[in-house]
């Protein structure tokens, strides 16, 4: 009982982490919280579905709906966010909210408002047993995916020249442009880091709930922004923490709430996040970041 | 190889530069002297892209740069040093480096050119793999010349590497300058520190309200009655 919480736990923090850290990369580059990031999960569910639905086989399905919210995002940043470069933060954020309403509407009007069954195969709902043990496969599942995604986000990060180069534009922007680097791709490599995310993110989402609807996106990258705002808005390994912990703070209340208060979990899980913030107002670990004029 | 003519550049209301000329040629160290807020930093900014001008032209190697983003002007071998250095902190030495010559190369001859940099720059292969933001104010400034100097710049526009500087470590600089023009490239400096930039450049233009009030060569402008009571208090 106790493991199983602790895997639902770290399962739903590494979800959290992966949307938070998707946000926190576009926002240390061009310093916008993208509330369309929802909308980018929601997309990669639907992809999901239509793949399915014409027959693809699911590890096909899954790359496909992975795929359709790295571009998605890449394509957000190209037609909305764009235009807008160097406008004020406010444009920026009520550019975010126009494109996220602008796509529930679509998902809406042009699928259905109601819940869409997605058929996840069976071996995902099953369960492994040690002993007294048991352990959910689509939990754990979860766990490795987000570690791997994280791993191979830090190798990049570090390694290749464009990761270099994205921790550094975080840092100071200009001067890597004036190291001949192209702000374009730096942007657009963001954005896509950050689409590929949340479409993983939204592999797992499916998988517990087995469905998709067009307001599936908002809660959890609610979830992420405080998430990423705890750890330290515009830090990556914030995000990260800062989604771990909220993962497993809320599944934590979740199993040893008495029932009466049970109701009060989110209440008691953002008065926690004012406590952070009121002790630490740039976050757990604030990120690095050159102040300007 | 540059000329910058009739330059104007506005932060909104404020003129900063009302009217800037100059020339560079190739293999000078042209030296831009002036009190705080006279125009020195802008008018580097619009030669590197990083600052819009409001009118003129900004012209290297025959082609017109005005207007061009910072990327696309430092593909062209024009490399800026920025004021206050603006290394990156949170990377290494390493990766400072590593980011500087990046798109100028293929990744071999990047290599060989960092080596050519630690050669130049002994105390950044002792530190290679230490971050930025750890080193002294020196040892950034070479940090910050070094990472220029990596896409193999023809031109380098050198923004007050004096300031905040121990006197010892000043001189260090100016050396490494003088050493780089021996070595063929072209520089146009910066420097609030009149008589030493007087000393090394061969031509200087000084600049009072964003204008230019005297120009010629540096043993000229160091004998001028202007400048010699404005800027080296004699």
């Amino acid at each position: 009982m106790v493991a199983q919480q602790i895997i639902n736990a770290v399962s739903l923090g590494g979800v959290y982490a992966l949307l938070a850290l998707g946000l926190a990369i576009v926002f240390s580059i061009v310093g916008l919280i993208n509330f369309a990031h929802g909308e980018l999960m929601t997309l990669s569910g639907y992809a999901l579905l239509a793949s399915l639905v014409l027959g693809l086989p699911f590890p096909v399905a899954v790359l496909v709906a992975v795929t359709c919210g790295a571009l998605a995002a890449v394509a957000m940043e190209r037609i909305a966010f764009r235009p807008m470069r160097g406008a004020s933060v406010t444009s920026l954020l009520l550019t975010s909210f126009a494109v996220s309403s602008l796509l529930k509407v679509v998902f809406q009007n042009g699928i259905s408002a109601r819940p869409q069954a997605v058929a996840m195969p069976g071996w995902m709902t099953g369960a492994f047993s040690f002993g007294d043990f048991t352990i959910g496969v689509g939990p754990s599942i979860s766990i490795v995916v987000s570690a791997l995604a994280l791993i191979a986000l830090e190798v990049f990060l570090r390694r290749s020249v464009t990761g270099t180069a994205m921790r550094a534009a975080a840092e100071d922007f200009d001067v890597v442009r004036l190291m001949g680097i192209p702000a374009s791709r730096i942007i657009a490599t963001a954005f896509l880091l950050s689409g590929l995310l949340a479409g993983l993110a939204a592999m797992l989402w499916v998988a517990q709930r087995a469905s998709v609807d067009p307001l599936m996106g908002f809660t959890p990258v609610l979830k992420a922004f405080i998430a990423a705002v705890v750890g330290g808005l515009g830090s990556l390994p914030g995000a990260v923490a800062g989604g771990f912990l909220l993962g497993i703070i809320e599944v934590l209340l979740q199993a040893t709430l008495p029932a009466t208060i049970a109701p009060y979990r989110d209440a008691i899980v953002l008065s926690g996040v004012i406590a952070v913030l009121l002790l630490r107002p740039q976050g757990l670990i604030p990120a690095v970041r050159v102040q300007r004029s | 190889m540059l000329s910058v003519e009739a330059l104007k550049i506005r932060y909104g209301e404020v003129e900063a530069v009302r009217r800037v000329d100059l020339t560079v040629d190739s293999g000078e160290i042209i030296a831009l002297v002036g009190a705080n807020g006279a125009g020195k930093s802008s008018t580097l900014g619009a030669v590197a892209g990083l600052v819009p001008a409001a009118s003129g032209k900004v012209i290297f190697d025959g082609a017109d740069i005005t207007g061009l983003t910072p990327e696309a002007i430092a593909r062209k071998g024009v490399a800026l040093v920025p004021e206050g250095r603006r290394i990156f902190a949170s990377l290494t030495v390493a990766d400072n480096l590593r980011l500087g010559g990046a798109v100028h190369q293929p990744a071999a001859e990047a290599r060989l050119r960092e080596e050519e940099m630690l050669e130049l720059f002994p105390i950044l292969r002792r530190y290679h793999r230490v971050k930025g933001g750890n080193l002294s104010g020196g040892e950034q400034q070479m940090l910050a010349i070094a990472r220029a100097l990596m896409g193999k710049p023809r031109m380098v526009l050198l923004d007050e590497p004096s300031l905040g500087l121990a006197p010892q470590l000043i001189d260090t600089v100016f050396d490494l300058i003088a050493e780089l023009r021996r070595k063929g490239l072209t520089i146009l400096l910066v420097e609030q520190n009149v008589a030493l930039a007087l000393e090394i450049a061969d031509r200087a233009v000084v600049l009072a309200n964003g204008e230019v009030v005297l120009s010629g060569t540096a043993k000229e402008l160091a004998s001028s009655d202007l400048v010699r009571q404005a800027y080296l208090g004699a």
